[in-house]
């Protein structure tokens, strides 16, 4: 789940969903895709607040350090 | 009546007057193309050349077209060199044009179309060695000029889709000598710093010389090495540079890069919230199915009067039990009939029933006694009657021979 990314996670919402809608899965099995499904929702929406709309310059120093400043444009 | 000269003769007249103009003859002219139209048929071309206030009507024959380097495009600013005709039939002058050039390319462009298929050969232009752009993408790393328009638009873009979405700009000149090394090292900046989700190679359009830099060999090995995947979006429509080639996605303009680069975050946050509430809606829906299904079971009637199941066997038993006392009695009857048959039979021989009709049994010290030779004069005897005993003292004997069957 950790390393899954915001693109897996969603296309395995996906197939979590169709698999339920299915129908064909035992009751066991459905919740423990649901479970899975809820958390992937959840880690979702996280990712989709992950952000905070900052624009920044990245620039290379002298000394080959790469710095960020924020920027207003 | 007045005189006067024909159609023909004026036209012809005209076009004599522009054939003996030397400077008509042969020039150099400068102009953007307009209605390009090719004919397979004919194989010959028509098209307008413009400026800002004017136009004139341009004719290319197949024979000249073959010879050409380049694919003219409505909009291209060209030079070309021609002679102007009158084409008597429709009373037009237009230009024939014998060769034609992007404008202020010549070497130039030839040195592009070399570069150009060389880079193919050597695979940087591949498509199966392209990077999809991720569906969610929350940093942005732009690699063009802080001052040009190409950041405005993409920046407008940007927080009209996806205002949350973080901005990383390496900037870099976008025209000019320094131009190719800093957009390539923007490209490395960005991929060092790691942190963008897809990176835009942008600027607005401009002449070919304009786009040069994104023509360049450093900075299609710099896209190529990204391991961040590159959308470009430079020049207008029309522009196809080796940049665009060497991306991961090609977008006409800096605004469609915007838009390729990230995802309209309403629709996305729409399509969760609809997974999301489909995945409960079908897993409630799941357990509705069984709770009614069991809901159904429990409803059955053992399980609201399961006294009914006990008196089931309650019944059986009686059942049971009545057959049982039947076959009981039913048994006793014949051992009892049985048993009645066998006591009249017995009663039938029994000593009591002689006795009852006046016989007697005659005993000496509880022994029977049947014969006369056995008993002596003065012996003590018993004699039982039915009701009794009688004690008697023998006083003779006398032999009598009964009949006999």
């Amino acid at each position: 789940m950790e390393n899954l990314d915001f693109d897996s996670a969603l296309t395995r919402l996906e197939e979590i969903v169709e698999q339920l809608e299915s129908g064909q899965l035992c009751l066991e099995d459905s919740l423990a895709v649901f479970e899975e499904g809820v958390k992937i929702a959840l880690y979702c929406q996280k990712e989709l607040k992950k952000t905070d709309g900052k624009v920044q310059r990245l620039l290379k120093k002298l000394n080959g350090d790469l710095d960020v400043t924020d920027i207003e444009i | 009546m007045q005189e006067y000269i024909t159609v023909s003769i004026l036209n012809s007249y005209i076009s004599g007057l522009i054939d003996r103009d030397e400077l008509l003859q042969e020039f150099w002219l400068k102009g953007e193309l307009s209605g390009f139209r090719h004919y397979q048929q004919s194989g010959h071309s028509y098209f307008s050349l413009k400026d800002a206030d004017s136009t004139i009507s341009c004719v290319m024959f197949k024979s000249r077209i073959q010879k050409m380097r380049f694919r003219p495009e409505d909009g291209m600013e060209v030079l070309l060199r021609g002679y102007v005709s009158v084409y008597a039939r429709q009373g037009k002058y237009q230009v024939y044009v014998e060769d034609m050039q992007p404008f202020g390319t010549g070497s130039l462009f030839l040195y592009l179309e070399k570069l150009k298929s060389r880079l193919t050969q050597e695979g940087y232009f591949d498509l199966d060695r392209k990077k999809d752009i991720p569906r969610m993408v929350n940093r942005v790393g732009v690699v063009t000029s802080q001052d040009g328009a190409a950041l405005q638009d993409i920046l407008r873009v940007i927080k009209l889709r996806h205002p949350g979405a973080a901005v990383i700009l390496a900037h870099s000149s976008v025209q000019g000598s320094d131009a190719p090394r800093e957009l390539a090292q923007g490209v490395q900046m960005l991929n060092d710093y790691g942190l963008a989700d897809v990176i835009i190679v942008a600027r607005g359009g401009g002449s070919l010389e304009d786009l040069m830099a994104f023509n360049s060999e450093e900075l299609v090995q710099a896209i190529y090495d990204s391991a961040i995947p590159v959308i470009s979006g430079v020049g207008h429509e029309v522009d196809v540079t080796l940049c665009d080639l060497a991306a991961d996605l090609r977008a006409a303009t800096p605004t469609q890069a915007a838009q390729f680069a990230v995802p309209d975050y309403g629709a996305l946050e729409k399509s969760l919230t609809n997974l999301n509430a489909r995945l409960i809606r079908c897993m409630q829906r799941q357990l509705n199915n069984r709770t009614e299904r069991l809901d159904r079971n429990l409803m059955k009637k053992v399980w609201r009067e399961p006294q009914l199941l006990i008196e089931k066997q309650n019944d059986r038993l009686m059942l049971l039990e009545q057959g049982m006392g039947t076959a009981m009695l039913n048994k006793y009857k014949e051992s009892s009939h049985r048993f009645e048959l066998a006591a009249q039979a017995l009663d039938k021989v029994s000593p009591l029933k002689i006795l009852n009709r006046g016989y007697a049994i005659l005993t000496r010290n509880g022994t029977i006694v049947s014969k006369i030779a056995e008993v002596v004069e003065g012996d003590d005897m018993d004699i039982d009657l039915i009701d009794g005993r009688l004690r008697v003292l023998i006083q003779g004997k006398e032999k009598i021979n009964r009949w006999r069957i």
